[in-house]
């Protein structure tokens, strides 16, 4: 799967369901989304389920964190980083 | 063994189990008589099986069989054995102490503590509650300061399981209030921390054989290397470890209600009312029937965090579908059970009522069953209630 794919699929599922209602255009890709509390831990984790059942991928507990969680831009880059491995 | 189906390997485990129990854990010294205390010997049996290795890898001194034969294992257990305090402590340790440690822990941190809580020699226990801070967790007031090469801990935790007799604890404080959840930090502290105070037991109603308490930190000084996970990344542990303990604890309710189930049918067989045994009476068989169909509901909801677990995958929504749903059957079997036993059940001397005390205390441990359905309705994408606040 090509990084703009995964790309697409991360932004409209955080504008459908985390944020709905938000203008596509609102939602910057290296926006600061959990130190923001755009998104909690709760948010986190419906996040995580549907990047495993779109991307199927496997993702551990530690790997839940800001680092991989922030932004748009982290996020797609370790699901790609997740795919690739 | 190498050769057996997964379903097959799961029967064999139940039996080996069950032979354990019936031989070793039938006959706890107290249970129910309202001086109950915590059953070391039975713990020290259940880490001589291996029970307390079950669901951690073979490298840190574990067994190896994954959640879903732990679970199993759990369930047996709860079938023959009527201490569920003892349970419910060996599931404390496993789910809040020895899977977060696991999951977050560096190499040294496992090599260091994981064998001690495999092997049983060391039992685990869990900070994270607070007078102010329980279903809202994360706005705990404990804090951790750096100082060198240490971090100073200092609060107050409420409902520590296996607090009076823990050798180590996951703690949770906050380094820095401002942050919220994400201040939160797990830290890994040993009970002979100079300024880390263990309260004696508190009285409950259920589950008394297995020791909750206090701990208070009173400038406790442990090392850097005892953070565990990130700093700022307590949540993710917490989460974590509410994740594989809603999901597992509650195994030993599911035995428990079979047990019941058991002497229940046994009870309304052979107990004659109007010429006749009072199971043949439609409104006392009802009971019976929905006992059953509650174990039946029950078994696949809890199995099944087991099979996502043992795949790797997040089961957040379904261990709060199955903590919700099983406790809440635990319950409603246990006065099913007093309710068939008449005023035999009533009488503490049959210890109907043990298992309804027990059960009672799943609907509120490991997060309340109406923090459950705020969690999962959050999960589902349903708008949240719990942003701002007054």
């Amino acid at each position: 799967m090509k990084t703009d794919d995964i790309r697409e699929k991360v932004r409209a599922f955080i504008l459908d369901e985390i944020l709905p209602g938000e203008r596509p255009e609102n939602l910057l890709d290296d926006m600061p989304l959990r130190t923001s509390g755009l998104i909690d831990s709760m948010g986190t984790i419906r996040m995580t389920s549907y990047l495993e059942s779109t991307f199927g991928i496997s993702i551990a507990a530690h790997e839940t964190g800001v680092e991989n969680f922030e932004t748009v831009d982290s996020i797609c880059q370790f699901v790609a980083a997740k795919m690739a491995s | 063994m190498s050769n057996s189906t997964p379903s097959e390997r799961l029967a064999t485990i139940e039996a080996e189990i069950r032979a354990f129990a019936e031989a070793h854990l039938v006959d706890p010294p107290c249970v129910g008589g309202g001086d109950e205390v915590f059953w070391r010997e039975g713990w020290n049996r259940c880490a001589a099986e291996g029970i307390i290795a079950g669901p951690l890898p073979a490298e840190w001194g574990g067994r190896d069989q994954g959640l879903l034969a732990t679970i199993v294992s759990m369930e047996t257990l709860g079938t023959t054995c009527p201490d569920l305090g003892l349970l419910f402590s060996i599931n404390a340790h496993l789910w809040a102490c020895s899977i977060p440690i696991l999951s977050f822990g560096t190499d040294e941190q496992k090599r260091r503590w994981l064998p001690g809580l495999a092997d049983g020699s060391s039992i685990g226990g869990h900070g994270a509650t607070e007078p102010n801070a329980g279903s809202d967790i994360f706005s705990m007031t404990s804090t951790a300061v750096r100082d060198g090469d240490e971090w100073v801990l200092d609060g107050h935790k409420n409902f520590v399981a296996n607090g009076p007799v823990a050798d180590v604890f996951v703690v949770y404080a906050t380094t820095d209030p401002g942050l919220g959840e994400l201040g939160v930090t797990a830290f890994i502290v040993e009970r002979d921390r100079p300024g880390l105070v263990v309260s004696k037991p508190l009285e409950k109603v259920g589950l008394r054989s297995s020791p909750t308490g206090t701990i208070t930190m009173n400038d406790c000084r442990i090392p850097v290397g005892n953070m565990l996970g990130s700093e700022g990344g307590g949540s993710a542990c917490f989460n974590c470890s509410m994740e594989w303990e809603r999901g597992s604890i509650l195994a030993m309710h599911i035995g428990s209600m079979e047990r019941q189930l058991k002497d229940a049918i046994a009870h309304v067989r052979s107990r004659r009312q109007f010429n006749r045994a009072i199971g043949s009476f439609q409104s006392v068989a009802n009971r019976i029937v929905d006992m059953k169909v509650r174990i039946d509901a029950a078994r696949p909801l809890v199995r099944r965090i087991g099979e996502l677990k043992d795949s790797g995958r997040n089961a957040m929504l379904e261990s709060a579908v199955a903590k919700l749903f099983v406790s809440e059957a635990a319950v409603a079997s246990g006065l099913d059970a007093m309710q068939v036993h008449g005023a035999r059940g009533y009488l503490s001397e049959n210890r109907v009522d043990v298992e309804l005390r027990d059960a009672l205390g799943a609907r509120i441990y490991s997060g309340t069953n109406d923090l459950q359905r705020v969690m999962i309705a959050r999960l589902l994408g349903l708008p949240s209630s719990l942003v701002g606040g007054d």
